[in-house]
């Protein structure tokens, strides 16, 4: 179901994709049979191949799966531990120690008391499906948590600018930094894709009585010298800190590096992916065209190619505080650092 | 004791002869090893003080000691740790004599999942400039190669040791376009070049690589053309050292050595330089893609867990 929807984009947005993606699993994993965890397991990744397969630039829908398996591997560890099982050495240290004798003899009675195990089946279960409760409940607060700092990063009479009007978070960011602080906010108009999602933005922000200014997408580097800070919402951000967010941001972070201006990358923990950005050109879609150019205008249409990218990948030397709901993290951040939640 | 007399240096190079296929820090282990094979210790402390001397040895002996201390270093870990972790002294020593073949095979191993990791990163009609000659390098094109990627190799001859010479031979032996062009030639390619692949002989807790000489102006060039700089190395080769230039890195090669007599290209002429970090994009490990600053991270791991 979420597989098709997927494909044809009855749902994006990683907001929503994260949420129904947990949704999904709880349901798989409350009607799943297994006989030990490692079918379970080999279940869940399945799935994920093919929702990754159906959707493969939405990438919170990988990162939910990962974590889910997290839970599953934690909870399997901590229920074998009590059968003695010695806890894994750095992965650095593999090449010495996977031939520890002392594992030989352990792994054998994981299978051979499958009964013990199938009586821990419901225990499991329950365990992991809380366990995603958690992690909806984390999904769905997870503005609160960025919001909570907004107020340390902002200072009273700054000057922001947004090239991502279209981010939930971005805009709770900047309405709860109000509460206390008095600023004035750019917001760039994004031409094609999301020109009324900037105008609504601009709207909710001047009602909440923030001195707000829509720009020219062309006035972002004119504008520059005098912004504070940029604040991008991504959409996500890979192992290197390497970011795709909106078609246009990668430009206004480049402006922004020419002026020294720091740019700060807002995404929730599930934004964070664990792999690695290998081919950045794939990683990019390309939407209608017609919004760029009226199909109508034949003359030029027919003269001209005309694309119109809907994401853009801003190189992690361009970005220098990435905020999530958990840490705030500088640039060049080990990926470890939030590798321990997949 | 045994009472076998045992040369740690001659074994270290008997074993690096005898197989191509293997690097220096295995090599290391591997002697450490026999050593141990050879000796019998009778009680911990014993192969503690063995394993010890015999190390030091082999740093003092051999010229270019990094990437083998590498090796003796996580060897030495591996004993300390596996004493405290066993508390039957037999069945410890038994396990590290009897598995050294395993070791072998496991860096191997390590080289292919590398490969896998790495060949992600070519893609059809790249050209790709390579220094010098390694194995993990080499393993990875040719994983690339056997995927049907169509690329393109651009290596640097590699003085003093020429060893890019071999890296092209072999890459054309596989059906890859090479061309083989002198060092000082990079600053003029390097603009047409998709991105760079170096191995390493250590990787530093900074991230930055210590490698064949040539492999720190590759990086400076690669930076300034904005060209992704990547290290392909196995996660053995890292190394508990923190250099910060290039005369930090403990060898007895002397650049400040003047003369006004007529010299070949001798002694005085480095082997080995120090790239770092802020030069690379990222290093292809047999964990991972990891970014520069992510290698400390994995050597706290290991020695302060």
């Amino acid at each position: 179901m979420l597989n098709r929807k997927l494909k044809r984009r009855q749902i994006s947005g990683s907001y929503f994709v994260a949420l129904e993606t947990c949704q999904l699993l709880m349901r798989v994993i409350s009607a799943a049979r297994w006989n030990n965890t490692n079918q379970l397991i080999e279940q869940i990744r399945q799935l994920g191949k093919t929702l990754i397969n159906a959707q493969p630039r939405e990438f919170t829908c990988g990162n939910i799966i990962r974590r889910v398996l997290a839970i599953i591997r934690d909870e399997v560890y901590e229920t074998t531990e009590n059968e003695n099982m010695t806890p894994m050495i750095s992965s650095m240290f593999s090449l010495l120690s996977t031939n520890v004798e002392k594992k030989e003899p352990i792994a054998p009675p994981v299978p051979t008391n499958p009964r013990i195990h199938h009586n821990k089946n419901h225990d499991l279960r329950s365990i992991i499906i809380q366990g995603i409760r958690d992690l909806i409940d984390e999904i769905s607060n997870i503005d609160d948590g960025i919001e909570a700092m907004s107020v340390d990063l902002i200072h009273d009479n700054e000057i922001l600018l947004t090239p991502t009007p279209d981010s939930k978070t971005v805009l709770k960011f900047l309405l709860k930094a109000r509460q206390k602080r008095k600023f004035t906010v750019l917001v760039t108009e994004c031409f094609p894709n999301r020109t009324s999602i900037a105008h609504s933005f601009a709207k909710e922000l001047s009602d909440a009585k923030i001195d707000t200014v829509v720009i020219p997408d062309s006035h972002v580097f004119a504008v520059m010298s005098r912004v504070g800070k940029v604040i991008v919402g991504a959409r996500s951000v890979f192992a290197n800190g390497g970011t795709v967010s909106s078609a246009g941001v990668a430009a206004v972070a480049e402006c922004a590096k020419e002026h020294k201006t720091p740019v700060f990358s807002v995404a929730g923990l599930y934004k964070l992916s664990p792999t690695y950005p290998f081919d950045v050109e794939n990683l990019i879609e390309v939407g209608n065209s017609g919004k760029v150019i009226n199909f109508s205008e034949s003359n030029l249409v027919q003269h001209a190619d005309i694309t119109n990218p809907l994401f853009d990948y801003i190189p992690p030397e361009h970005i220098d505080i990435y905020i999530t709901n958990m840490y705030v993290f500088i640039h060049p951040f080990p990926v470890v650092f939030w590798a321990k939640f997949y | 004791m045994g009472d076998t007399e045992f040369d740690i240096k001659s074994s270290y190079l008997k074993f690096l002869e005898e197989d191509p296929e293997i690097t220096m820090p295995i090599a290391a282990i591997e002697s450490l090893v026999t050593l141990l094979k050879v000796k019998q210790p009778s009680t911990s402390s014993e192969l503690i003080k063995l394993t010890q001397s015999a190390t030091d040895t082999l740093k003092q002996s051999i010229p270019n000691a990094i990437s083998l201390s590498a090796g003796c270093d996580l060897f030495m870990r591996f004993v300390l740790r596996n004493t405290h972790l066993y508390q039957d002294y037999e069945s410890c020593k038994r396990h590290l004599v009897e598995n050294g073949q395993l070791f072998l095979e496991r860096s191997k191993d390590s080289r292919n999942k590398i490969a896998a990791f790495g060949a992600r990163f070519i893609t059809d009609d790249d050209i790709i400039l390579v220094h010098s000659f390694s194995r993990t390098v080499f393993t990875l094109l040719n994983h690339a190669v056997e995927k049907k990627i169509r690329f393109r190799v651009i290596v640097t001859e590699a003085r003093p040791t020429f060893q890019g010479e071999i890296m092209a031979k072999m890459l054309r032996e596989q059906g890859v376009p090479v061309n083989l062009i002198v060092d000082s030639a990079v600053g003029y390619v390097i603009h047409k070049v998709d991105k760079i692949l170096v191995g390493a002989e250590g990787v530093a807790e900074s991230g930055g690589i210590i490698n064949h000489v040539g492999t720190y102006q590759i990086g400076v060039l690669a930076k300034s053309a904005n060209k992704p700089f990547y290290v392909v190395s196995e996660s053995h080769k890292f190394v508990r050292m923190f250099p910060l230039a290039p005369d930090d890195i403990p060898t007895d090669q002397n650049s400040l050595q003047f003369t006004t007599n007529d010299e070949e290209i001798g002694n005085n002429s480095p082997q080995i330089d120090f790239t770092p970090h802020e030069f690379i994009t990222a290093l292809i490990t047999d964990l991972g893609v990891l970014t520069p600053s992510a290698v400390s991270e994995e050597l706290i791991k290991m020695w302060y867990d």
